[in-house]
């Protein structure tokens, strides 16, 4: 018994303090917003306390999975990939749908989304295959697993279908098969595929929105409307390949040797990232690729897809350096800023706070990433490491496509807020993370 | 540190991959402190205003502009008055008026007022129920309040013009803004349905005259949904104009001049002292009053140009007035005998024209000083070629023909001299002999306002000072502040010998006593004038009176002009007149009074 004590107070002791008051600075200040939030539906006291309460549940797994030793589940990896995709698998059965998305388990007073969990315990398992296979790197059937594997969880959140969801699934896998010591080139022609696959039905969106305000611009808009043809995008991508099977030639004549297989994965993924970009445009909703692309000019359409962040925009300026106090935010309360509480708490926070108020906040979340950061380099195997960097990049991810969204940088993807955001899911699986993180930092020194 | 079970190397490759991502996490850091950094504190003075901008409503209730006084008894010229309207205005965010209030309502009015909500209606839109309430009607709504929900009574101000025809160019008028003029006059904030001056008085001190709005400021929600308590600003009356104009004689002349052979003159009376305004009528006038209703639109296509202010604005041939110039520029240069005579037979020969004089059979022998007193064109003719163009333009701009005399009215012309250099740019023809002649009986292109005129004569009767002629004389704001005060101001004096004002002011005089203005004379009261005939292309003679009186100790000086009135000395001499006695026989009531 003693013993048993004295090894917790011994682990306790020394856990990354610093890590754990950040959380608990941004739950804080996510209670505080949250509440200011509300006010304006009378709901304050409503998200409040399930607030409070996902954070107590939350707080419990916590406390559980950083009392775990984290090097269990490098064994479990196949149970924990398992029962991920049996949770996936079992919302699009079970669950209820909410917005258009069957990503829910409703229990009545309170709602799960298996999601944000998913993609934890995907980090888990990920980080492990990675971890096991280590010395296959340079493999291709090492990407094509790892593919494979990333592959079943996508499908099965695009089944829902949820969109965002599935986003912070892509830079946490880069940055681990980075990490690892993947070559930069397959990553590149990773990053090529996947951005032509998105990238061409999202320009087209773009240029079928262009239009409407290019009436006079001829070139321009001859241009677009030839890029919306096809034809004129078919023959650049054509040039494209010419232009690299050219310079693998000319290289070659110059003595020095790049291996044949270089230009061909270049020129299959750019081939593959095109083709599957009608695959995207396809599964997606018009209103979805607007609303994804609406930040790059929001007065294309500011009743509709560009609303929500012209009035964010407006929230945080109008805060200017201290802001307009608890409560008195006007774009908050008379109901300016659309999905305040959720998506856009960060621009409450920015209204009410103004700068100051919104520069600590992003403070404890730079301040919490570089104790994660540490974490990683002072793990006590790769493992820890690897996990680590993964829930690092998947916050790392959040924050950065939610401010930038709110702040009008970034695509519109409806990502949660970590920590901030009003929903139990994502701050349970937030948390949960943590005591993940708090567990590689405790034993770093021990095996038990 | 090394992992467990690794070996150092591969440790090592981590920790690079590490530091790289790190570093790639901090730019992405960066960039969100950057642009936070430039939309709140760079940006954020704009963001505030529209944030504020949507949330804010202003419901507008206009301030009374200011009150026009005369100088006389302070008689009021321009005033207010008020009408009051009903309106609907849900503070209590009720979205309909109760039926109970509306039957109420109109049993207090004894109308039918039926309300109306289309589908386009928003909570917090003010609707008008009702127009121009009696006072009655207005006291028994008011006792009513609290039975009435959200129905209220709101006092309207409407501008007066009490002496619509005599005072109108003087006064101006006031109307709604146009959009070019939102546009040019940002700084001051006018808004759409403001009223501006847009003549007269009203125009030109229209900043101290327009007071400051008051009105409901109410914030709203996203719906549109009156939220927080309204802020009321009580409207701020604009500050009042105390005009120099003397009202009677300012009547005087509008009737004499109405009267008169076409109806159709201006007439100008200065201070000599001061330079005060105290007539100035142009006619026909026009009714303020009817200004935005369709009775306007009838002066505008009015041939007899009822709002064209002749005073400032028209140009005319001086005609023989002109003589005065010609008369002061030769006794100055030449040196003359004003008692030498020159024979006059009724034209004058140059070249093989003939001008003649306005007296077929001629003034036979005629000195200067005759010659001045009978308008005798013969002998200026002679004594205008000797002076020469140059020399007449010179003395014409001394007593500042062909320049603004900055009078506080809007849109002044400054009239034309002729010149030599003016005829060969613009006509591409030599200045000859007979362009000087007809120069120096103020006929050819020179053109003069009655403005002008006056103040030419209050130049000659003060020796060659000439006050800047002003209508406003100071401002007071309502809580009794004096914010505007003329301040008296002449331009360099007009520097002429004693001996010449002597032998001009002599030669005037008799011009009303025995010569040409003999119409004008009253008994008792020395007045010093000219007469002319202008000629013009475009119709009958223009009949001009300038004058001064009383001779020896100068008060007033006037200008009269009928357009196309025929003879001076028939037409503008009796207008004159019937001013000077209205004029002296103020001042003698006022001295019997005291």
């Amino acid at each position: 018994m003693i013993q048993i004590k004295n090894f917790y107070h011994r682990l306790v002791s020394i856990m990354d303090f610093q890590l754990i008051f950040s959380v608990i600075a941004l739950v804080f200040i996510s209670f505080a917003a949250i509440y200011s939030a509300g006010n304006n539906y009378g709901m304050s006291f409503k998200y409040l306390s399930v607030q409070l309460l996902a954070f107590s549940v939350g707080f419990l797994g916590f406390v559980l999975v950083a009392s775990f030793n984290y090097q269990y589940y490098k064994y479990l990896d196949k149970i924990i990939y398992v029962l991920s995709f049996v949770l996936l698998f079992s919302v699009l059965i079970f669950g209820s749908v909410k917005r258009g998305t069957r990503g829910w388990f409703d229990f009545g007073f309170i709602s799960f989304q298996p999601v944000e969990i998913a993609k934890v315990m995907f980090i888990l398992s990920l980080a492990s295959f990675i971890d096991k296979k280590s010395k296959e790197t340079g493999k291709v059937s090492f990407l094509i697993s790892v593919f494979l594997m990333l592959a079943g969880h996508i499908i099965l959140i695009m089944m829902q279908p949820d969109f965002s969801s599935t986003l912070s699934y892509f830079p946490v896998t880069l940055i681990l098969l980075f990490v690892i010591g993947v070559r930069p080139f397959y990553l590149f022609c990773i990053v090529i595929f996947s951005g032509l696959a998105v990238g061409i039905p999202f320009l087209e969106t773009f240029l079928n929105m262009q239009l409407q305000f290019l009436k006079s611009k001829v070139f321009l808009t001859n241009f677009s409307i030839s890029l919306k043809t096809g034809w004129i995008c078919v023959c650049i991508i054509g040039m494209i390949l010419f232009l690299i099977i050219c310079g693998w030639c000319f290289l070659w004549e110059l003595k020095i040797r790049v291996a044949f297989i270089y230009p061909i994965i270049l020129c299959a993924s750019i081939l593959l990232g095109y083709l599957s970009s009608f695959v995207v445009e396809n599964s997606l909703k018009d209103y979805q690729r607007k609303r994804f692309v609406v930040f790059l000019n929001p007065r294309f359409d500011p009743r509709g897809s560009g609303y929500n962040i012209i009035q964010s925009k407006i929230t945080i300026g109008s805060g200017k350096f201290i802001g307009k106090g608890f409560k008195k935010g006007t774009q908050t309360q008379l109901g300016f800023l659309p999905e305040q509480h959720t998506d856009f708490i960060f621009s409450v926070i920015a209204e009410e706070g103004g700068w100051v108020g919104a520069q600590i906040t992003l403070f404890f979340y730079f301040f919490f990433v570089w104790r994660a950061f540490v974490i990683a380099k002072h793990a006590r195997d790769r493992y820890g490491s690897l996990v680590a960097i993964g829930l690092t990049s998947m916050f790392m991810f959040c924050i950065m496509s939610n401010v930038g969204m709110v702040m009008g940088m970034m695509p519109a993807v409806g990502v949660p807020l970590p920590f901030l955001s009003y929903g139990g899911s994502s701050i349970f699986s937030s948390l949960c993370a943590v005591g993940i993180l708090c567990s590689i930092s405790m034993r770093k020194h021990t095996h038990c | 540190m090394v992992w467990q079970k690794e070996d150092k190397f591969s440790y090592e490759i981590f920790i690079e991959k590490h530091k790289t991502v790190f570093i790639f996490f901090v730019t992405l850091f960066v960039c969100l402190f950057v642009r936070l950094f430039y939309l709140q504190i760079v940006k954020g003075d704009r963001y505030r205003k529209i944030s504020d901008r949507q949330r804010m409503h202003n419901t507008y209730e206009r301030a009374a502009r200011g009150i026009i006084y005369s100088k006389d008894n302070n008689t009021v010229l321009v005033g207010n008055k008020f009408v009051f309207i009903v309106l609907f205005y849900p503070f209590k965010q009720s979205r309909f008026p109760s039926d109970k209030s509306i039957k109420d309502l109109n049993k207090i009015l004894g109308k039918d007022v039926k309300f109306m909500i289309d589908m386009s209606y928003k909570c917090g839109k003010i609707i008008k129920l009702a127009d121009n309430l009696t006072l009655e009607e207005m006291f028994k709504i008011r006792e009513k309040k609290l039975n009435l929900n959200g129905i209220s009574v709101l006092k309207k101000s409407r501008r007066v013009y009490y002496y619509p025809e005599a005072t109108s160019h003087i006064t101006g008028y006031a109307g709604e803004i146009g959009p070019n003029e939102i546009k040019k006059s940002l700084k001051h904030d006018y808004k759409i349905g403001d009223y501006i001056g847009k003549a007269g008085i009203e125009k030109v001190y229209d900043k101290y005259l327009r007071g400051k709005d008051g009105g409901w400021q109410i914030e709203m929600n996203v719906r549109g949904r009156q939220l927080k308590g309204y802020k009321y600003v009580q409207p701020k009356i604009g500050a009042n104009v105390y005009s120099t104009i003397n009202l009677k004689l300012q009547k005087v002349a509008y009737e004499a001049l109405r009267n008169s052979s076409t109806g159709r003159g201006a007439v100008v009376v200065l201070d000599v002292k001061t330079g005060a305004v105290k007539a100035l009528v142009s006619c026909p006038g026009f009714d303020a009053n009817k200004v935005g209703t369709r009775d306007f639109n009838k002066y505008l296509k009015d041939k007899k140009l009822s709002l064209f202010n002749r005073t400032i604005q028209a140009f005319y041939p001086p005609g023989s007035i002109f003589k005065i110039i010609t008369f002061v520029a030769a006794v100055e240069l030449l040196n003359i005998n004003p008692e030498k005579t020159i024979q006059c037979e009724g034209s004058f020969k140059l070249g093989n024209r003939r001008y003649s004089c306005w007296c077929k059979q001629g003034h036979n022998k005629i000195s200067l000083f005759s010659a001045m007193v009978h308008s005798c064109n013969v002998y200026f003719y002679k004594l205008g070629l000797r002076v020469g163009a140059a020399n007449l333009k010179k003395y014409a701009r001394k007593f500042h023909l062909g320049q603004k005399m900055e009078i506080d009215l809007p849109n002044e012309k400054k009239g034309f001299i002729p010149t030599p250099e003016w005829k060969k740019t613009k006509l591409k023809a030599r200045w000859l002999h007979g362009d000087t002649v007809i120069f120096s009986i103020g006929q050819g292109a020179l053109w003069v306002t009655p403005l002008q005129m006056a103040c030419m004569m209050s130049a000659v009767a003060n020796k060659g000072i000439c006050h800047k002629p002003y209508v406003v004389d100071k401002i007071v704001s309502l809580s009794g502040d004096k914010i505007y005060s003329h301040k008296l101001n002449y331009e360099e004096k007009i520097d002429l010998s004693d001996g010449t004002w002597d032998l001009l002011h002599k030669s005037l005089l008799e011009v009303v006593e025995s010569g040409t203005g003999i119409r004008s004379k009253i008994p008792g009261i020395k007045i010093a004038g000219k007469t002319g005939t202008a000629q013009n292309l475009h119709g009958y003679d223009h009949a001009w009176f300038v004058s001064y009186a009383p001779a020896e100790n100068p008060e007033i000086a006037m200008a009269v002009i009928i357009e196309n009135g025929g003879g001076g000395g028939y037409n503008a001499v009796p207008v004159g007149k019937k001013i000077y006695e209205s004029y002296f026989n103020m001042k003698s009531e006022e001295i019997v009074k005291r």
